[in-house]
């Protein structure tokens, strides 16, 4: 039988808070996390701006040998992690450590430490610390994870970068179903780093103001970082400890388009097919929707198609559902968006506010849904999906149900 | 819309809509199939497609020789399993050929072959019922670092979009699902050595659940000049700081680190209902998978064999039915000692009438190991036959095993486990049965 599964920690760090309250208010004032990069020099780029995280006391966190060894990623991970474990009172409960698990998403991962390695190695020096690479694995701050709190229940890492941390969700929530775990820590982290940059950017998939979802003006996606971490949690089990269980999660979609490497199907019949398994997995009609938390990366293929697919599946009530862009404030995260996007739809449902998509300006003709403009919204929703996309046509939609008992 | 334009740009040429399969929709109820392998793509250093790697497996050829392709004379270390050269032509659309790199190239033939040898014709498959599910280590570690240095070279401004597109861990596994229209689940894993078994995993629990009818499980890596320094740097590497000589020898007593190999293993996973509905040959029943985590230290094996209790739901009667276990063993003390005494642990006297080996005696160690290890374990259940683990002579008495050595053993397998254990602890471990119709 299917288990009821529910949402009972979060934590987020983020380019416009350091804690899930502060990154809540900041999405619901529309605060753009914009600004000059400062992790790497940016001055030969076409663009300087990313949604870098910023004012984060690393050394209230952690020691200085743990700063030298832990990456950019690592941090905001565990950081992350604490405030999620910490809001589900996994701390403070006795409960059975080999049934609690960790699947994060990953997607440049520690790469910013490699990176340092390798140009010094390039550069003839052989002054960087091979401990440098121990970040080489998408897995380490997984590990780090898991290692910290002692959880000794499944563990592995998604690796499809843009959908990376909502694609981990599924597989969290299928180690529940599988009888495997009560308890899944998941969600994702990444930090900003060269290799990623400058692949957007050679791909001129990079705006140099702002980041403008569904907006004609738009040019391309604002490069982020940070983490969203998620506790799911087996719903008699969170009863029992009897926590609060901020949302619940009711199912997923993964699909592929098998179209293109970099570009998404433009009628958008992979956005169309992964919400519609995603909700025939739920078992939630079209019509229950009332919000969606989109992809919405502000590249102008992504937007049309993600329009189209939504649209055929809802119909004429596609124009009805608000729906939001986060990633105007908070930047591409890569492979935390989708955890960090989670964290804000499950918000939603728990406050009964939609944040909106900021930098909203110029209607596009092509995109022609009420995407939230620049203003959040009050509206008692009580399904919400959060959709990711990734490179070579990888869809991932997650349903969320706002919690109530019985 | 300036810029990069990918297929849009052309003309917008829409491509015409597969109408949507009705099965895709169905309301979901969950199922309890049972999951059989019906297909094995096998692209290894000793061997191309399944009959040439299995000869070379069961005569104990090593993959494991003098790398060639990098200098490595900076290192301590010169051995590596690599693949030979091989006509990619051979297996993939010309057009689609050039805008994959050698890893992309290597998993797509290793799903081509192992949709060849399950016998399905795709264009008669429901392609949104059909998966891929992949693990991998690094995907393309050495696109990543040409990437890299084309970015040191010539800055930003001259940094290639074509190899940053195939830089991405997933690449590989959107390279599978364009070149044969799978538009079903599509995933990619990577945890350090338990990435593909994780894959295999998900794809085992999808189909259980009738989320799909065939998945494309498995996965592999490359062993670039990258990848070599990173593990020759990090100190995994044999013959590590000691006198010892070099080389992959599991469970001997004079091990003294790993070696890297290379490779792409896929399994066509399939439901029962499905594979008996196209009449497919069916090698071996995928019937659990156990995982379990430890946290022994970032770097450091701990397999507990928690894991194996778990694929096999503890049930005394099926823990019997064990014959063979292909063990995670990769030539580390952590690994090989942990590895022997859990099973031990879980079998108790039994544990001595199970045979067990390491197939990385002759693949050498990478993340996606796991993909090739389950084909041959398939194999292995489906012809009665236990390939040797070479390269190891003086058995460590706390390895005190039935390790099949030197010479292959004729032997019906009732029932078989595949070990992973990554460094950092994410120990994986999947049940297979010979398959019995009832």
């Amino acid at each position: 039988m299917k288990k009821r599964v529910g949402i009972t920690g979060l934590g987020v760090v983020s380019a416009v808070g350091n804690s899930l309250q502060e990154f809540w208010d900041s999405l619901i004032q529309g605060r753009d996390g914009t600004k000059e990069i400062t992790v790497f020099d940016p001055s030969a780029y076409r663009t300087r701006i990313a949604a870098e995280v910023s004012h984060l006391d690393t050394e209230a966190h952690f020691s200085k040998k743990e700063i030298r060894r832990l990456s950019r990623c690592d941090q905001f991970g565990l950081i992350a992690f604490r405030e999620a474990w910490k809001s589900a009172r996994l701390n403070q409960d006795t409960f059975d450590k080999e049934r609690v698990g960790v699947v994060l998403g990953a997607g440049s991962g520690g790469i910013l430490s490699v990176e340092k390695y390798f140009r010094d190695y390039y550069q003839g020096s052989r002054k960087a610390s091979p401990s440098l690479l121990i970040s080489y694995s998408l897995a380490t701050t997984t590990d780090h994870i898991a290692i910290e709190s002692d959880l000794k229940g499944p563990r592995t890492t998604t690796a499809t970068v843009c959908s990376s941390s909502s694609a981990s969700i599924g597989v969290a929530y299928e180690m529940i179903q599988m009888g495997l775990a009560d308890v899944m820590v998941t969600g994702g982290s990444d930090s900003l780093c060269e290799v990623s940059y400058s692949g957007f950017s050679s791909l001129k998939l990079v705006d140099p103001e702002n980041c403008k979802p569904f907006d004609k003006r738009r040019q391309g996606l604002v490069i982020g970082e940070g983490a969203g971490i998620l506790i799911l949690e087996e719903l008699e089990h969170a009863l029992r400890r009897g926590v609060t269980v901020h949302a619940e999660f009711m199912g997923y979609g993964i699909c592929a388009d098998a179209y293109h490497l970099t570009a998404p199907e433009p009628n958008g019949e992979g956005v169309e097919r992964v919400i519609r398994i995603a909700l025939s997995h739920a078992g939630v009609s079209p019509d229950e929707v009332d919000t969606i938390n989109a992809h919405g990366t502000a590249t102008p293929f992504n937007d049309i198609a993600e329009t189209r697919g939504i649209k055929r599946v809802f119909g004429e009530k596609a124009k009805a559902i608000p729906i939001s862009a986060i990633k105007s404030m908070v930047g591409h995260c890569l492979g935390s968006a989708g955890g960090i996007e989670a964290a804000a739809t499950v918000m939603t449902l728990k406050t009964g506010i939609v944040p909106p998509t900021i930098h909203y300006e110029v209607p596009d003709p092509l995109c022609d849904l009420n995407y939230t403009p620049n203003q959040s919204i009050k509206k008692n929703a009580r399904i919400a999906l959060s959709n990711s996309f990734a490179f070579g046509g990888n869809n991932v939609c997650l349903v969320f149900k706002k919690y109530e008992r019985g | 819309m300036k810029g990069f334009k990918g297929p849009w740009g052309r003309g917008s040429k829409c491509i015409t809509l597969d109408p949507l399969s009705p099965r895709v929709l169905e309301p979901y109820k969950a199922m309890d199939h049972r999951v059989v392998i019906t297909g094995l793509g096998i692209v290894s250093s000793i061997g191309v497609g399944k009959e040439a790697f299995w000869e070379n497996c069961l005569r104990g050829v090593s993959g494991i020789k003098p790398i060639l392709g990098f200098d490595v004379r900076p290192y301590r270390s010169r051995l590596g399993a690599q693949l030979p050269d091989i006509d990619f032509k051979a297996f993939i659309k010309p057009a689609n050929l050039r805008r994959m790199d050698r890893i992309g190239k290597v998993v797509v033939t290793s799903v081509r072959l192992a949709i060849d040898d399950s016998g399905l014709n795709l264009k008669e498959e429901d392609s949104g019922r059909m998966g891929i599910s992949i693990g991998t280590g690094l995907g393309s570690s050495d696109t990543v670092d040409q990437f890299f240095r084309s970015l040191l070279r010539d800055g930003p401004l001259g940094a290639a979009p074509l190899l940053f597109q195939t830089a991405v861990p997933n690449a590989i596994t959107s390279h599978c699902a364009i070149e044969y229209g799978i538009k079903g689940v599509n995933i990619t894993f990577s945890h350090k050595e338990s990435s593909t078994e994780m894959a295999m995993t998900f794809a085992y629990h999808l189909l259980k659940e009738g989320k799909a009818d065939v998945i494309f499980a498995g996965g592999g890596d490359e062993l670039s000049e990258p990848l070599y320094h990173v593990y020759s740097m990090l100190g995994a590497l044999s013959p590590g700081r000691g006198k010892g000589v070099e080389g992959m020898r599991p469970f001997d007593q004079d091990r003294n680190g790993i070696l890297l190999g290379e490779g792409s293993g896929i399994l066509v996973l399939e439901t029962l209902e499905h594979a008996k509905k196209r009449r497919a040959r069916i090698y071996a029943e995928l019937a659990g998978a156990g995982l379990a985590g430890s946290t022994n230290g970032l770097l450091r094996y701990d397999f507990r064999g928690d894991s194996i209790a778990k694929a096999m739901s503890l049930a005394a009667e099926e823990l019997r039915t064990v014959d063979y276990i292909s063990a995670a063993a990769n030539s580390t003390p952590d690994l090989d000692v942990g590895e022997a005494v859990a099973i031990k642990k879980v079998f108790g006297k039994e544990a001595k009438k199970i045979y067990v080996g390491s197939l990385k005696s002759m693949l050498g160690e990478f993340d996606g190991s796991g993909g090739i290890r389950a084909c041959a374990l398939a194999l292995s259940l489906y012809r009665g036959t236990i390939p040797p683990t070479i390269g190891t002579e003086h058995l460590d008495s706390r390895c005190d095993l039935s390790v099949v050595l030197g010479q292959p053993r004729k032997q019906e397998i009732r029932s078989a486990i595949l070990n992973s254990a990554s460094n950092g602890g994410s120990n994986i471990s999947l049940w297979f049965k010979r398959y019995t119709p009832s």
